[in-house]
């Protein structure tokens, strides 16, 4: 077992363990901690896979930017930080079910897939430079990156719109 | 592999010799330098805390007409260990109600959101993780030290504390906007996102290239560590102490190494990315004189704010945000824009030649700038009304002036 | 007959004409104004205001005449115009003190009825918010009532005999053990006692109100500034209801510091108040002693000498002088700069400080005027440091700071336009000092009703027309140049010669009567209201403190801005916590 093996075990338990207390937790702010554990875990998996970008992404957007103001509206928002009563609902037995039902497809999914037994090529060294022209050169993604960019803008538009309104009446 | 010309990497190659001697797995060596690498930066940056405690409260000392410290050992420098001393004997003082893990993790995640970002600063040509990224890292670990004081500012169960809190996530989002995109000049300058390459790229310092963007910078670098004038978050004269003010002895100890640490840290940033970094005469041949360089740098801008500390009131919650919205935010990016516009003519100029059209578009820019704020200016003087015109209400007298000579009234 | 008599004169034919039953003069011997009846209180004020353009109640309070069974309550209302007081007067019997409010006409009269309340038990119909001021719920009795007596009561008047009893000191607090120095009201038990409703809210962890409006729904959350607080300067607490950062609702709460100072100061001897008033604003002692020294002045009905007179408006200017550069300071830290400027000034306040020493002995408690004159000559080479102070360096240094902090962008930023003060309001709140006139309302006591030899100087009465913090801060440059422009006079024109009439004397006999005395502190103006009946001690002594009566516009000029503004707002009126609580 090497070391990164080592590495990614530890991170995967904590992930795991993280992800359930997100949902078992009566405390809605230790909930939102928790998440940005397995959120932090995602990044460490991201970072073991040489997806050095993608890591720090998801650092910035998902912890940095996400997570936050998820904390910050429930600081904000609810009086009541402790869910007093519990927490399954009537359905879990079912939802437990499907839910088994589709780790199990999962797993015989992976079993069927004929995965490499080692990469077909190394991760290129400068990952990120070959990433920032596929998103903009005329032949790789940037009518798919320029569509989303105003569609954020739009939705940003709308936004500023929804408030101001609001504000003035 | 001289000791000189490669001082870590030759100590690195002989520890690695030591620990494979011993029959370790070369796998398991190369965890076991990394982790001795890092506890080592992390440690002596931490130490460092203590030297800085004694700088900032002398020259605050010095600004402020007194001497500062100069009881405990000679000028003072000893102080700080009297203080250390006093803080840790100190009891925890956990506040009832407190959520008392997040409570406990609060400083804990701060000060390691702020020791992360040193392990991408090139503190000499070799040394520090180089990774295409680290320019974004440095925003990301960030968002820890935000996180902490979140978590602190929550689980005190204060509310001066949440109020702080409050005002820590608005000027984070806030600041980041502008932090980012200043950081983007000199990204683009040097062509990469890895700190050494934008130090190697520095033949010239990046700030003759941009120096509106390294004012940016470093503002809005200000504003995220939450130092005078944006001192929000722990603004003594309103809140108190902000997200801090439950905390005692050690628990409160790290905050503080967190807080100058933080400080020092923009420094050490803002050196990297636009005053070269470790460059300097003879750091290519000796690297240790890098660190010395680095460091003479940090400090310059570390004692920037710490003059701002000692001369400048604090600015108000909304007047800060709009700031960073209305003023630092379309600024940057006007000034992205232009950088990315520019370079492309006059990359063929060879390196003098564009630092100085680099630096004449700047120009442009901040008297375009200094117009607009002058305007603005006006602008206020008008919206400020009077409740009164002169004689409206005359000057109070005793009546009838018998006596009073006219001389006499102004 | 000038003038001044004829008007008066007018005042007086239409006030009696228009209530002819109800308003009569004051005839007792050394008293002045008009005493009205209870029930044509509210009209006589409406008339004073509106008709005769008496638009600023300075002073309200109360005296206990115990002999005649009688309580009375004591208006001083001025023109802001200038001239003398109206005095008008309401008595009421002892057992049940009713008077109509004068809230409602003069909104200035708020705090200080709920004192008059709050110390003397006169129950005032109509107020909005009658409750106490400066002691707690739990308190028992009106202390100013003269059969009050505390658990422990020695003797009616100082010096107390029993302290020596056998010629050995007696500490009073071995007859006063801890569990029955205190007494309660009937059927209260402070172990069950809770505050009222207003303030349950803020002893909650993190209690929030619904807010009322439908607009965005936000909630709001009460934040205690106070009493424990860096920028309160002193124990002080404002109860700050918050919608985000926004203030909406503020209430000061006061008399942490209260140690009864009126109670006190009746009991002692007309001279051994003079060093208690340097307690009242501590910043300014030298401006206590002044009113108090002018008010039994007016009693006595001496005058002192030129030299003194020249000595007490030097020493009265540093006062200011001193008192507005440390406001200044204090208010920049206010405003979050990390002690710099308040260092600056402490550096100045400091030299000031020594001429204090030099000539009282004392930096802040200085004890320094007398009945008649000053305590001490200025020595030589003090008149020389003051000199050199006067002509050399503190109009450099207040250049200085003028040039440090004047334009700096954030000081501007911060200062305009927040806290604003219409003249309007500044007048009906009573307001006084540098609140005032940075409202556009050139009143200055000084110029208004000169006293001492102020008529003399040649200076300006500082004014300013924004009526905000930026302003007041102006104000305060504004008057520390005009301080050393009168010191200038006063340093050239000083004559040689006695510094006392007559001999000083420890036991004043002070005539039956009642006077007011006020004079232009450096927070506004100072006026103390004495009232004898010819005996060693004062039968009532009541400090008008203006840090306290400034308080009453607090809220008006809170609301709407941010938390932020609170503090500096706060920090713009200076208080002074041992004037306000006394």
């Amino acid at each position: 077992m090497t070391v990164m093996q080592i590495v990614f075990l530890i991170t995967a338990v904590v992930t795991l363990f993280a992800a359930f207390r997100v949902v078992t937790t009566p405390n809605m702010v230790h909930a939102a901690l928790w998440l940005i554990v397995t959120l932090f875990g995602a990044a460490v998996f991201y970072a073991l896979l040489q997806a050095n970008f993608l890591a720090v992404a998801q650092v910035v957007v998902y912890i940095g930017a996400i997570a936050i103001l998820m904390m910050f509206v429930i600081m904000l928002t609810r009086r009541e930080m402790r869910d007093r009563g519990p927490q399954t609902g009537k359905q879990w037995p079912w939802a437990a079910v499907i839910a088994a039902a589709f780790f199990g497809g999962l797993v015989w999914l992976g079993q069927q897939a004929a995965l490499p037994a080692a990469p077909k090529a190394d991760v290129p060294k400068d990952s990120i430079a070959q990433l920032g022209q596929a998103l903009v050169s005329p032949n790789g993604f940037v009518i798919p990156f320029e569509v989303a960019s105003v569609l954020l803008l739009a939705a940003l538009i709308g936004a500023v719109y929804l408030a101001w309104t609001r504000h003035q009446s | 592999m001289g000791i000189l010309s490669q001082p870590v990497g030759a100590i690195a190659a002989w520890l690695q010799a030591l620990l494979e001697g011993w029959g370790l797995a070369p796998g398991l060596t190369k965890v076991i330098l990394y982790l001795i690498g890092a506890g080592l930066v992390a440690t002596l940056v931490q130490v460092w805390v203590i030297f800085l405690i004694w700088f900032e409260r002398k020259i605050i000392g010095r600004f402020q007409d007194r001497l500062g410290p100069n009881r405990v050992g000679p000028y003072g420098l000893l102080q700080p260990f009297a203080d250390l001393i006093k803080i840790i004997t100190k009891e925890v003082i956990l506040p009832a109600k407190a959520d008392k893990a997040v409570y406990l993790l609060g400083p804990i995640v701060m000060n390691a959101g702020v020791l992360a970002i040193w392990a991408v600063i090139p503190l000499m040509p070799m040394v520090g993780m180089d990774t295409n990224i680290a320019a974004l890292y440095t925003i990301a670990v960030g968002a820890f030290a935000t996180l902490g004081i979140l978590m602190s500012g929550w689980a005190s169960n204060n509310k001066f504390a949440l109020v702080s809190a409050i005002r820590t996530v608005a000027q984070m989002v806030a600041y980041e906007v502008p932090t980012v995109l200043a950081l983007l000049v000199p990204v683009l300058l040097a062509g990469t996102m890895s700190l050494h390459g934008i130090v190697k790229a520095q033949h010239v310092w990046f700030v003759i290239f941009a120096p509106l963007a390294f004012l940016i910078y470093f503002i809005a670098s200000v504003a995220e560590v939450g130092r005078t004038p944006f001192d929000l978050l722990e603004a003594e004269s309103e809140i108190v102490a902000g997200f801090h003010i439950e905390y005692s002895g050690m628990v409160f100890a790290i905050f503080y190494v967190a807080d100058f640490l933080h400080a020092f840290t923009i420094g050490a940033l803002a050196a990297v990315l636009f005053l070269g970094g470790w460059r300097g005469p003879g750091a290519e041949a000796f690297p240790l004189l890098g660190v010395v360089y680095l460091w003479i740098k940090a400090f310059a801008v570390y004692f920037l704010v710490v003059w701002a500390r000692g001369s400048l009131p604090r600015v108000r919650i909304d007047q800060m945000m709009d700031f960073s919205w209305k003023f630092l935010t379309p600024l940057a990016l006007i000034l992205l824009v232009v950088a990315a516009v520019l370079d492309h003519f006059v990359i063929g100029l060879g390196v003098w030649g564009r630092a100085l059209s680099h630096l004449a578009a700047n120009a442009v820019v901040a008297w375009l700038v200094l117009q607009y704020l002058e305007h603005y200016d006006r602008a206020r003087a008008r919206q400020r009304p009077m409740v009164a015109q002169p004689g409206q209400y005359p000057e109070a007298r005793p009546p009838a002036p018998v006596e009073t000579s006219p001389e006499t009234a102004s | 007959m000038s003038e001044q008599t004829v008007m008066i004169q007018n005042e007086e034919d239409t006030l009696l004409s228009r209530f002819p039953k109800v308003v009569r003069k004051d005839e007792r011997k050394g008293y002045e104004g008009y005493v009205v009846e209870a029930n044509a209180l509210t009209d006589f004020a409406r008339t004073l205001r509106d008709e005769l353009g008496y638009d600023y109640l300075s002073s309200v309070t109360g005296v206990d005449y115990l002999p005649q069974g009688q309580m009375e309550v004591v208006y001083h209302a001025y023109k802001t115009t200038g001239g003398p007081a109206l005095v008008f007067k309401v008595q009421v019997p002892r057992d049940n003190p009713v008077v109509p409010s004068l809230v409602p006409i003069y909104p200035g009269a708020d705090f200080q009825e709920r004192e008059a309340w709050d110390l003397l038990g006169i129950k005032f119909e109509g107020h909005p918010n009658l409750k106490r001021i400066l002691l707690w719920e739990g308190f028992h009795g009106h202390p100013l009532r003269k059969d009050w007596r505390e658990p422990y009561f020695e003797a009616e008047h100082k010096p107390y005999k029993s302290r020596f009893p056998e010629g050995k000191v007696f500490r009073a607090e071995e007859r006063n053990p801890f569990g029955k120095n205190v007494d309660y009201p009937a059927g209260f038990d402070p172990a069950q006692w809770t505050p009222d409703n207003t303030n349950a809210l803020i002893y909650e962890g993190l209690g929030r109100v619904e807010k009322a409006s439908d607009d965005l729904p936000t909630e709001q959350i009460v934040v205690n500034l106070g009493p424990q607080h860096p920028s309160t300067h002193g124990v002080f607490r404002m109860v700050v209801t918050l919608d985000g950062e926004t203030v909406v609702d503020l209430e000061p709460v006061m008399g942490y510091l209260h140690r009864n100072h009126e109670k006190i100061g009746e009991r002692n001897t007309w001279l051994m108040n003079m060093p208690f008033t340097d307690r009242l604003d501590y910043l300014s002692p030298m401006s206590n002693n002044f009113g108090y020294a002018l008010a039994v002045e007016k009693l006595l009905g001496v005058k002192p000498p030129e030299r003194a007179e020249y000595i007490r408006v030097i020493m009265a200017e540093l006062t200011r002088i001193q008192n507005h550069i440390f406001a200044i300071g204090m208010f920049l830290n206010d405003m979050g700069a990390y002690f710099t400027p308040s260092l600056y000034a402490i550096e100045e306040r400091e030299l000031i400080l020594d001429v204090f020493e030099a000539v009282a002995g004392s930096r802040m408690m200085v004890n320094y005027f007398r009945f008649g004159g000053v305590a001490r000559d200025i020595p030589e080479d003090v008149m020389k440091k003051i000199h050199d102070l006067a002509f050399e360096r503190l109009p450099r240094r207040i250049d200085e700071l003028d040039r440090y902090l004047t334009n700096s962008e954030i000081v501007r930023v911060r200062g305009e336009g927040v806290g604003v003060l219409t003249p309007e309001q500044a007048i009906a709140y009573s307001a006084a000092g540098p609140v005032l006139r940075a409202s556009g309302v050139p009143y200055d006591v000084r110029r208004a009703e000169p006293y001492s030899i102020y008529d003399r100087f040649d200076f300006d009465v500082a004014v300013r027309y924004h009526g905000d913090v930026y302003d007041r801060y102006l104000i305060r440059m504004d008057e520390v140049r005009q301080s050393i422009r009168i010191i200038q006079q006063a340093l050239q024109q000083i004559p040689e010669g006695p510094i006392m009439s007559g001999k000083p004397q420890y036991q004043h006999r002070v005539p039956a009567g009642e006077s007011y005395g006020r004079v232009e502190g450096p927070k506004g103006e100072l006026g103390f209201y004495v009232v004898s009946t010819g005996k060693g001690n004062p039968w009532r002594y009541h400090v008008r403190a203006p840090s306290f009566i400034n308080l009453t516009a607090l809220a008006e000029m809170t609301k709407g801005q941010k938390v932020a503004d609170t503090v500096i707002i706060l920090g713009s009126i200076d208080i002074v916590l041992g004037e306000t609580d006394r």
